[in-house]
């Protein structure tokens, strides 16, 4: 199958004559063959931006560009683009096989075309046997394997999935997961994800673009988005539970850098030294509650409280309080301490992650500044 | 701690015997409930239940009221039943009448109401106020719309007189006289009453149907043309069956418009099987007989409903399994 470009350019969406703004000028590059998830809280914008690719929606600036060409105007059905819904939205009086035909029918291809490429779009998605039940008589996924392949049968360019596990059970769902990395190496769409559930985003997506407010706060490999977000918001909303973001000064003190927030106070590492601001400049410290480590009272650390212990089968999230100030940790269960124990609260300086006061941006990324800016 | 030790038996004690007697109180409530509700009941077998059954007895008797009681009518077996189905081509006619009438209306009815609720899908001035007005036919009495309608067709009526404004002097014609003009006016006052039930039912269900398949059948290249036909009339499909059956049992019943529109006329061109039904009961008191009418046509009407709701019934008895 041919592999195509999807690019964003400045794509804006406003509504109420510009008073709300959905989509505030998001640009993404999408390669051919790639699979990207759009991961963001409900109301960042992640929806409308996917109903103005596929075009139910009319963008108020920038462009839309499908292999260099642009789509905007084009009505939804000329774009060659294809949208699986979150409610799968199956046509629920026809058969699975009048489903899978539908798109080819309305477009008046011949028959024995359109027999030859639902009955390849059954096999690649195994529902050959279900192909001529009726719609309403299937379950959850099957329910999605016919929305999925109602649209690979026409063939288009780019694959647009909204929410595509969140309507599942669990054990459906990792089957699902399984089945559209499958897809992805069997056909190599591009695939374009929505999602708010970054579990799904992380095991699906090559890349991710993290958005929030109508922004895009960070488009990068889904490795690079964990453990070097570039903005705030990017470290919060990843991971669970999220990064601990504590906001407080830069202090220097000739060779010494240090973080200071009330009465903690974080030794900082040389190598933020070149980027990090002046001294009492504000900045935000981050650190990913699983890379800090608590240690025996009598240990180098903060001297610490365990307040909550929330037992997850193989590790334990502990709410730590140091110096006024919560921490989140999760440990190994093995390790894990009673509530009201007394710990030490180590930094690792390899994990340690500066954020500005002002932008909310990643201090130690100064491409991504102006990048997303 | 002391007090704790003295309140918690206490309490149990209360709620251990408090069970009982909250479930004495059950069912005397119950048994109250129940005998409240009988006047009720008696007052329904005697008002539905044994007219209904007398009216059964009395369609196989020879029964008028002008011989006496029903106790000293002859039993006549199915005689009156074999009467109708056989010999009685009036009944046969009033009842293919009522069936054509009955199909001409509900398709206008039906496409009319579907345009019109189509049209109420869009955004437009006056919508609102359109909306009512459009509604309000339904909810005068059939006699008076039969009687207005009755007032707007006569010869010298506002519908001649426009007929006349437009095409001239002499080009009106007399609705009342000619068999099929009569019969056009029946359906044209009936069209006009019942269309909104059609359009505020349509309306309803057009309203419920889900978006995203629309969306879907958009995205896969259907035009607006093949989204209604394709998916959005199918999707409607059960509720214009549950339209077509609610109308149809009212319309079998066609008997007000018609009465004060036509009584029937000319000759029997426009009568209907209520009208025929009425005619037999109370201007020739043969009531047996029309009591034996009646029944075949509550066997019919039966029978018609459960054709219609064919296609749907398992869409409507299955949508939440």
């Amino acid at each position: 199958m041919t592999r195509h470009k999807l690019e964003l350019i400045g794509l804006r969406k406003e509504y109420d004559d510009g008073n709300v703004v959905a989509v505030d000028g998001i640009d993404l590059a999408v390669e051919s063959g790639e699979t990207i998830a759009l991961l963001g809280p409900s109301g960042c914008g992640k929806s409308t931006t996917l109903n103005m690719i596929v075009g139910l929606e009319e963008p108020t600036g920038g462009d839309i560009h499908i292999d260099g060409k642009s789509v905007v105007g084009r009505p939804p059905g000329k774009r060659n683009i294809g949208l699986v819904f979150q409610d799968y939205a199956v046509f629920t009086h026809m058969t699975v096989a009048k489903n899978l035909s539908f798109g080819l029918e309305v477009s008046g291809l011949p028959r024995s075309e359109i027999n030859r490429r639902v009955g390849e779009a059954a096999e690649l998605l195994g529902l050959t046997d279900l192909l001529q039940e009726k719609a309403t008589r299937l379950g959850g996924s099957q329910l999605q394997r016919v929305a999925i392949g109602r649209t690979l049968v026409t063939k288009p360019a780019i694959l647009l999935l909204d929410e595509p596990l969140s309507n599942l059970e669990a054990e459906a769902r990792q089957a699902m997961r399984n089945e559209l990395r499958r897809l992805q190496n069997e056909i190599g769409l591009t695939i374009v994800y929505v999602t708010h559930d970054q579990t799904e985003a992380l095991s699906l997506a090559n890349r991710i673009a993290v958005m929030s407010a109508g922004k895009i706060r960070q488009f990068d490999a889904s490795g690079t988005v964990y453990n070097e977000p570039a903005h705030t918001f990017v470290a919060s909303f990843l991971g669970s539970p999220a990064m601990n973001l504590v906001r407080g000064e830069l202090r220097r003190d000739g060779q010494a850098l240090a973080f200071k927030s009330g009465a903690l106070t974080v030794p900082l590492p040389a190598r933020f030294d070149a980027m990090a601001p002046a001294d009492q400049a504000p900045v935000t410290l981050g650190i990913r509650p699983e890379n800090l480590r608590i240690g025996q009272p009598g240990d180098s650390g903060l001297i610490s409280t365990v307040s909550v212990v929330e037992p997850r089968g193989p590790e334990a999230a502990l709410t730590v309080e140091a110096a006024n100030t919560d921490f989140a940790v999760v440990v190994p269960s093995a390790a894990r301490p009673e509530p009201g124990e007394e710990v030490s609260l180590q930094f690792p300086e390899d994990s340690l992650v500066l954020f500005s006061g002002e932008t909310d941006r990643n201090l130690a990324l100064p491409h991504n500044v102006e990048e997303a800016a | 701690m002391t007090m704790r030790t003295d309140t918690l038996p206490e309490a149990m004690t209360v709620s251990a015997d408090e069970e009982p007697v909250s479930q004495r109180k059950g069912t005397r409530r119950k048994t109250l409930g129940k005998a409240l509700l009988l006047p009720g009941q008696l007052i329904s077998v005697f008002v539905l239940v044994v007219p209904l059954l007398v009216a059964f007895y009395m369609s196989f008797t020879d029964w008028s009221p002008t011989r006496g009681a029903l106790t000293s009518a002859r039993f006549i077996g199915l005689f009156n039943y074999e009467e109708l189905l056989v010999y009685d081509t009036r009944f046969v006619e009033a009842v293919l009448r009522t069936l054509v009438f009955a199909a001409i209306c509900l398709s206008l009815e039906f496409l009319i109401g579907l345009g019109l609720a189509v049209l109420f899908l869009r955004k437009f001035r006056g919508k609102a106020i359109l909306f009512s007005m459009l509604l309000t036919p339904m909810m005068v009495l059939p006699v008076v719309v039969g009687y207005t309608f009755w007032m707007l067709f006569q010869s010298n009526g506002p519908i001649n007189q426009l007929i006349e404004l437009a095409f001239g002097a002499g080009a009106s014609p007399d609705w009342f006289k000619s068999a099929l003009l009569a019969q056009i006016t029946v359906i044209v006052t009936e069209v006009w009453h019942w269309t909104p039930l059609f359009f505020l039912i349509l309306l309803s269900g057009l309203n419920a149907v889900p978006e995203n398949p629309i969306r879907a059948a958009v995205i896969l290249g259907a035009s607006p043309r093949q989204v209604f036909w394709r998916v959005v009339l199918p999707m409607l499909l059960p509720v214009i069956v549950i339209a077509f059956v609610i109308r149809a049992m009212e319309i079998i019943k066609l008997f007000d418009e018609v009465f004060m529109l036509t009584r029937g006329g000319p000759g029997s061109s426009t009568e209907t099987i209520s009208l025929y039904i009425y005619k037999l009961a109370f201007n020739d008191f043969q009531l047996a007989y029309g009591a034996a009418a009646a029944f075949l046509v509550l066997i019919g009407t039966l029978g018609l409903v459960h054709l219609l709701l064919t296609p749907v019934r398992n869409q409507l008895l299955e949508a939440r399994n």
